[in-house]
């Protein structure tokens, strides 16, 4: 994790700020700086609902080594309420909850942390409602 | 606009070479398609390499092959493209010869991963991804991998069983092939047997790393196989902003291309060389490319179609999970394999008669994809 990287972005990991198209109305998250469907360089924030339903789920036992400290992992792909597709951790999730259609909700997590004196980076996840 | 033809190519066997560096493997794989190409002058060197900053501390590739081959003064670079690197770096050298502004190229892919830790090799090959969108939520490259294969065998209610046939055809080839990390053939029951390293990916369905370069020699003169055509597209860098991330655009994209411009029948194509660095990834380039229906490439492996004895041989070498895949060595690997095939020296992994062949490399979760089409000159 890079910290300015991180501060720089802090709005969209804890709230899901993403973008839309003042043109023709396209949503995104991650946000856009040219919309994808129609081109239009006319992009505003937009604020992603924090509910929706889990799409796909992995348990992931040896994720990268920013994270090596938290295995497994449980990552998922949520469609958002507003159709939107976006990948996050699952939090609290006992495997026998997590499953294709399950809701859930985005709350406010550890991400990570650099080492026992430096920045500990905060970030949404998803949990089972 | 000149042709383009394969005037030699150089293999070092994949594998774990802890007594050899990063250059070591790029010169040892130079020199060999260099004696095998012969007297020639080579005008430019192109390096396709994905992670040599963040896992070996190196970069500018190209003036350090130049240089370790005795050649300063030659034009050189590296182009990156991540696990496609290989297949840019042939692509970059078709571009450098069709142009017409050199003669005689030389393309080495590699990459030396057995040297860094896992956990930080993860990191490392996560960078195909977003940094800021991707990485930041502890993603690996697998695990996007493992999502959408679930998302696959949920949308076609196919099981994971027949997903499995792809590593298993893979190691069965590798069996003869002096170059390949893993000579040794397993079942879909030791497939089964094998961990999950992020589910439904098991440990025996993922590519592994490995330590690795291939050298291919491109020239203006006519030799024994040509490249028709070499073809490239892109798909959006982030999996999850795609409408549909079950559908390969890239590879749907380069493949097409790239048959309009070689005039070759899909159908008449004697083997194809897949990125089948996951299952799922196998599976959705085939269907990509036409070769299976959406959401039947499983069966129709299980069924033996690309068998090396069935209608449309694929990984005779054994791909990227029995070769092995050296990131950004891979797709220099396969095009490398393709001129065994057509030139009549694949020894064992030989496929008869073969006339016409396809390679398809892929970056990220089929961001990049890189398509060649060569034949044998008759």
């Amino acid at each position: 994790m890079i910290p300015i990287a991180y501060w720089r972005n802090r709005k969209l990991y804890t709230r899901l700020i993403g973008s839309r198209c003042k043109k023709c109305g396209a949503e995104y998250y991650p946000p856009v700086k040219v919309c994808k469907k129609c081109g239009s360089a006319e992009i505003e924030e937009k604020e992603m609902p924090k509910t929706g339903t889990i799409v796909s789920f992995t348990k992931l036992t040896e994720p990268p080594v920013d994270f090596k400290d938290y295995a497994p992992v449980y990552l998922a792909m949520i469609r958002l309420d507003n159709g939107i597709l976006v990948l996050g951790q699952l939090a609290d999730a006992e495997s026998e909850e997590i499953k294709i259609g399950a809701k859930v909700t985005a709350t406010i997590r550890k991400w990570t942390e650099d080492g026992q004196s430096g920045i500990i980076y905060y970030g949404y996840k998803f949990k089972i409602i | 606009m000149s042709k383009v033809y394969i005037k030699s190519v150089g293999v070092v066997p994949v594998g774990e070479h802890w007594n050899k560096s990063l250059t070591d493997l790029m010169v040892e794989a130079s020199l060999n398609a260099l004696k095998n190409a012969g007297n020639v002058k080579i005008d430019r060197i192109v390096v396709g390499n994905m992670m040599s900053g963040y896992l070996n501390n190196q970069e500018h590739l190209g003036a350090l092959l130049a240089s370790a081959l005795g050649m300063k003064g030659t034009d050189a670079l590296k182009v990156e493209a991540a696990c496609g690197s290989g297949g840019m770096a042939v692509h970059e050298g078709y571009v450098s010869v069709k142009s017409g502004e050199f003669e005689n190229v030389l393309v080495v892919g590699v990459e030396k991963m057995k040297d860094t830790d896992t956990s930080v090799l993860t990191k490392a090959l996560a960078m195909a991804e977003s940094a800021e969108f991707t990485q930041v939520v502890g993603a690996s490259f697998i695990s996007l991998n493992a999502l959408l294969m679930k998302m696959y065998m949920n949308r076609y209610n196919v099981q994971e069983e027949y997903l499995d046939n792809f590593p298993v055809i893979a190691h069965k080839n590798a069996v003869t092939a002096p170059h390949a990390q893993f000579r040794k053939a397993f079942t879909l029951e030791d497939v089964k047997r094998s961990p999950y390293l992020a589910e439904p990916i098991r440990l025996l369905s993922s590519a592994p790393s490995s330590d690795g370069a291939a050298a291919v020699v491109l020239s203006s003169k006519p030799s024994d196989v040509e490249i028709l055509a070499s073809e490239v597209s892109t798909n959006e860098l982030i999996l999850s902003q795609r409408e549909n991330p079950l559908r390969f655009e890239a590879t749907e994209k380069a493949f097409k291309k790239a048959v309009e411009k070689s005039s070759i029948d899909p159908a008449k194509v004697d083997f194809l060389e897949i990125h089948d660095a996951f299952p799922i990834v196998a599976a959705l380039s085939l269907e990509a490319m036409g070769y299976s229906e959406e959401g039947k490439a499983g069966y129709d492996a299980a069924k033996g179609k690309y068998n090396f004895e069935g209608d449309l041989p694929i990984l005779t070498f054994g791909g990227l999970k029995a070769r092995g895949h050296p990131v950004g060595g891979t797709g220099a690997y396969q095009v490398a394999e393709a001129y065994m095939q057509l030139s009549g020296t694949a020894g064992k992994n030989q496929v008869q008669g073969a006339k016409v062949g396809i390679t398809q490399n892929v970056g990220g979760v089929d961001t990049t994809s890189v398509v060649h089409v060569m034949r044998r000159v008759s």
